[in-house]
């Protein structure tokens, strides 16, 4: 079998909590919250270093983002990956996940020989999950979403083993592929200090590296606008205390569960 | 969980790795078992983990020691007994370090590695509510003029119930006219990193930490955490005037100086628990002890087993971070001797032997035993009503 | 600007992606139809249901019965179940033919993986996993309310020059609507140009989910020491809400459930939308397996218990009268 070229599409993202909203401009604040690698993401570099000690081959991180971004593909490399390239420039500022994917699935081209994308089923920020697919698309290749684990068939074709409602599915798909990996489906290694040392530099592209029309980036190329945006809740709980007789707290209760979740 | 049944030859490559690894420490060993017999693991599992095999092992380049140097909980009994002096759980940490080569460490600890990396503790608590534990209490900075610099550690910061202990300790240091105050983004001391066996991600842990110190002009640092003070004494750097000290001593010294007092009656019976880190790592018996005396109505009753011979609560060497199945926790022991004693309070003053101690307390079913830590027994003692 | 497949002045009406299992629809699709009721019915215009699948005919009437005023069904053999190919290609040739205005879709694991490729083919817009849909005043454009940022910040995102304007919405945002056997509608058969070589997947094997797993499931109900060996109400809430039974360690140590149920630092971290904790304290190691849990419902007869202090809903009782309560109110109004 040959050896996989595997791709692992990671974002640089604040940290959830950490962010909140500027009442008075109504604008996101993240200026002080600090970054971590999407949760996700790390499941599927995770995924993807798992392949290459199976099969062979090797493991780029590829990114869109700030320069600030840099370091933390550097923790990416030192868990094991063999390049990283960043995908920064002005012009990808304000994506959606159209223009977003599009970006990313240019990189994908440039860094060439590959076989199978890997990306984390959705970012902690943005939370669409929309990213993988539409990668799929702009490559015109096969896609598997919300995997659990992967392995290549005798035939040269992936098994995925995917979540479906209520339980799950085996599928082959041909090669290449892109597939995104389900939060919390293994536990990322964590980093070889050794490696930390020892890694390449991130290799970073801006627009014109993509050749692509910088109409169909960023903020630009993107179908959606966001019209407010607005504090959902601070990070902290609720605590709101139930008062009543014992029939008026279950009806509060069932209130509130049903307001989560149908059943 | 035994030993590992299959015993293969390590090759030359990977014999020096565990010679470099445990520098040599396992040479002198000439096989007494006193190790051994002295294990508490040997209390509480049929086939207990032979630590005197495992050294051989290492001796004889002989690999297998499988999941069975994860128990050691570095409570260090075997080493105060060991007639060479090998010093047991330094091997015990160099064979972790090597399992991380060989990708054979157990399951959960690399998450608790991401935590401190991402997040600053092993706890996976997000860093903005380090100080959440401090809440209402109106703690400043710390400044250069400060009697000391309170470092309160990841589980104190974090954890519910160890919160409690830090907050009595402000209570303390407050009443006796200490100034103090806290570090504003207080790192992670980087104890757990070392006891799994990550000696070169905690390298790059206390350099960092120990620059931020000694920038900010730390000398006297008080810990909550004997764990804490432990990497403070041992594997940081020392800079001129750095005294780290736990907080027993500190408050012992209060007490000599006549700035402490405790002016209420508590008339109970209370039993003390040594923690190893404390007691066996850094000879600290008597401060605690003194604190204890110096409660008036209080009446200290010693355990079975105490000092230099005290049981391990399990929690040290990592295993917070490990589970431990049912019925092989030590401190299902160390309950049941605090029973035997009679009396109502089992007192300690290491957040680790809180949470596992009262844990048994609770699975024992053995509520009448409170587990309570130094100060927060001292605190009811101030007497001004708080 | 990616220039979009068509130009909003050529789009027409509201449709609902209809995803079914086995010719069943399921449960977001029915959803989707009673708020894309709502909405068609504000503006004026057609609800129309796109049903893809082989032998959906009760579907295509469900859906009728359920709000809309035209379905469209395409049927073929190679539709029977999902494959992203298949789904991808037969909605974006009917889509581009007929030239909806917007497309709604559930966001299942399969509605957000035709969503995610359909939008991209399509080259338009797509606002995922909506806790709200609303017209905007005087554009008439779709606004999607999202949340982001492990839900605190939220956001309404509008596409105003591509079409469909699409979106996802998660299953239970939107409440089910009645169903009314005598409502009219239109089924609409179109052929279908599928070949089994556009297919790039072929489904091996498909496994329902059986026996407990509380890392996945969106409700769990869990139990401590508190419960004092019966955990009889717990289990018979948890499958009520469809959800699993959770247990804290000391629970588990004094062998009133498996191991498999342990949540917390050495047991399972979970993230479920509700959790309700009954009977368990709060400790740390207990808490971070919930930490990540949208609601945080705590029963406890302690009102100092730490619990507390980490929950959303706080009851401070006997856990037992309170479940059951809570559970012959939920049996109750059973919908
Ligand atoms: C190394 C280590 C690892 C650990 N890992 C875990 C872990 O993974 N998961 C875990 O859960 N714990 C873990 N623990 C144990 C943890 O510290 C706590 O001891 C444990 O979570 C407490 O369980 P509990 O809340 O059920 O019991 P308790 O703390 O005893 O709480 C019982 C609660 O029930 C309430 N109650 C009693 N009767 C009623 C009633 N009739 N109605 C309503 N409320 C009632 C009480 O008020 C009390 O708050 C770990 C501990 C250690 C030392
Ligand atoms: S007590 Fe010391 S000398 Fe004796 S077996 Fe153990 S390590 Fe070796
Ligand atoms: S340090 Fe303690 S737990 Fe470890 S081997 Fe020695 S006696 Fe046993």
């Amino acid at each position: 079998m040959k050896p996989l070229g595997i791709i692992v599409c990671v974002k640089v993202v604040p940290k959830p909590e950490e962010v909140s909203v500027n009442p008075e401009t109504r604008t996101l604040d993240r200026a002080k919250a600090r970054s971590e690698l999407n949760p996700p993401d790390m499941n599927a570099i995770e995924m993807a270093l798992a392949l290459r000690e199976r099969y062979g081959g090797s493991v780029s991180l590829l990114s869109m983002g700030p320069p600030f971004a840099a370091p933390y593909l550097q923790v990416g490399l030192a868990m094991g990956a063999d390049h990283a390239y960043l995908l920064s420039d002005r012009l990808f500022g304000g994506a959606d996940t159209l223009p977003t994917s599009f970006a990313l699935a240019r990189g994908i081209q440039k860094i060439g020989e590959w076989d199978l994308v890997l990306c984390g089923e959705e970012s902690s920020d943005g939370a669409t999950g929309q990213v993988p697919a539409g990668i799929a698309e702009w490559l015109d290749c096969s896609q598997a979403t919300y995997a659990m684990d992967l392995a290549l068939l005798p035939d040269g074709r992936l098994r995925a083993e995917r979540e479906i409602r209520g339980g799950h599915e085996v599928i082959a798909v041909s090669l290449p592929a892109v597939v995104s990996v389900k939060l919390g489906v293994n536990e990322p290694r964590f980093m070889d200090m050794e490696l930390r040392r020892t890694a390449p530099a991130v290799t970073v592209w801006n627009a014109s590296d993509l050749g692509v029309d910088p109409a169909s980036l960023g903020f630009e190329g993107s179908p959606t606008v966001v019209g407010a945006v607005w504090q959902a809740k601070s990070p902290e709980r609720r605590r709101e205390f139930l008062d009543g007789t014992l029939q008026e707290k279950a009806r509060l209760l069932a209130e509130r569960i049903r307001a989560l979740v149908s059943f | 969980m035994s030993e590992s049944a299959s015993v293969c030859v390590l090759d030359d490559v990977a014999w020096q790795e565990v010679t470099a690894a445990t520098m040599g420490a396992a040479a002198p060993c000439f096989q007494c078992g006193v190790c051994t017999a002295v294990c508490p693991w040997g209390l509480v599992q049929k086939e207990p983990v032979s630590i005197r095999r495992l050294i051989r092992m290492a001796q004889l380049r002989v690999d297998g020691w499988g999941e069975a140097i994860w128990l050691c909980t570095t409570c260090g009994l075997c080493e105060a007994r060991c007639p060479r002096g090998v010093p047991v759980s330094e091997i015990i940490l160099a064979l972790r370090r090597l399992a991380w080569e060989r990708r054979a460490a157990p399951k959960g600890l690399p998450t608790m590695l991401w935590a401190i990396h991402w997040d600053g503790n092993p706890w996976d608590q997000p860093p903005s509510q380090r100080q959440a534990w401090a809440k209402g209490l109106d703690l400043k900075p710390f400044a250069v003029g400060d009697d000391l610099l309170l470092y309160v550690g990841c589980t104190a910061a974090y954890d519910r119930r160890s919160q409690r202990i830090a907050r009595s300790l402000v209570t303390l240091l407050r009443s006796a006219g200490v100034s103090f105050g806290i570090l504003p983004d207080e790192p992670c001391c980087g104890e757990s990193v070392r006891m799994v066996g990550q000696e070169a991600y905690l390298a790059e842990l206390v350099e960092g930490n120990a620059r931020r110190f000694k920038e900010a002009g730390v000398r006297t640092l008080v810990t909550v955490s004997p764990h804490c003070l432990d990497m403070f004494r041992t594997q940081y750097p020392s800079w001129d005037g750095f005294r780290p000290l736990h907080y027993t001593e500190y408050l012992a010294e209060l007490l000599d100086g006549g700035r402490l007092s405790f002016a209420r009656e508590l008339p109970v019976t209370v039993t003390y628990h040594d923690p190893c880190y404390l007691g066996r790592r850094h000879g600290i018996y008597d401060p605690p002890r003194k604190l204890l005396a110096a409660i008036p109505g209080l009446t200290l009753v010693e355990l079975p087993s105490s000092r230099e011979d005290a049981l391990c609560c399990g929690g040290g060497g990592g295993r917070m971070w490990l589970e431990t199945h049912a019925g092989e926790r030590f401190a299902d022991l160390r309950v049941r001797e605090a029973q035997g004693t009679g009396a109502e309070w089992l007192v300690t003053s290491c957040p680790f032997c809180i949470l596992c101690l009262e844990d048994s307390a609770k699975v024992l079913g053995s509520e009448q035993l409170k587990v309570v830590d130094v100060t927060e027994l001292a605190v009811r003692a101030l007497g001004d009503g708080r | 600007m990616i220039p979009p497949a068509y130009a909003p002045d050529e789009a027409r009406g509201l449709w609902v992606f209809l995803e079914q299992e086995g010719g069943q629809l399921e449960g977001v699709a029915l959803e989707l139809l009673g708020k894309g009721r709502e909405l068609a019915r504000a503006r004026g215009i057609l609800l129309t249901g796109l049903l893809l699948g082989h032998g959906v005919e009760a579907g295509a009437r469900q859906a009728i019965a359920h709000g809309a005023d035209h379905v469209v069904v395409a049927e073929d053999p190679l539709l029977a179940a999902y494959t992203t190919d298949a789904y991808t290609n037969v909605s974006a040739r009917i889509i581009l033919e007929r030239k909806p205005e917007t497309l709604l879709l559930g966001a299942t694991p399969n509605g957000r993986d035709l969503a995610g490729r359909l939008a991209v083919r399509l080259r338009t817009g797509l606002t995922a996993d909506c806790t709200g849909l609303a017209w905007e005043e005087g554009t008439g454009l779709l606004l999607g309310e999202v949340t982001g940022f492990g839900g605190g910040v939220m956001a309404s995102i509008k596409c105003a020059r591509h079409r469909p304007q699409m979106a996802t919405v998660r299953p239970g945002i939107f409440p089910l609507p009645p169903s009314d056997p005598d409502h009219a509608g239109r089924i609409e058969s179109v052929a279908v140009s599928l070949e089994a070589g556009e297919i790039r997947t072929q489904i091996l094997e498909r496994v329902r989910h059986a026996g407990v797993d509380i890392t996945r499931a969106s409700v769990i109900v869990a139990g401590g020491r508190g419960v004092k060996g019966d955990f009889g109400p717990v289990t018979e809430l948890a499958r009520l809400l469809g959800g699993e039974v959770g247990a804290s360690r000391v629970a588990c140590d004094l062998g009133w459930i498996g191991r498999d149920h342990q949540i917390g630092q050495t047991g399972f971290v979970t993230r479920p939308k509700v959790a309700l904790v009954c009977g368990i304290s709060g400790a740390t190691q207990f808490s971070v397996g919930v930490k990540d849990a949208g609601l945080i419902v705590a029963i406890n007869s302690d009102p100092e218990a730490p619990i507390f202090e980490e929950a959303d809903v706080c009851v401070v009782d006997d856990l037992f009268p309170v479940l059951e309560a809570l559970i012959a109110e939920l049996k109750r109004r059973r919908p």
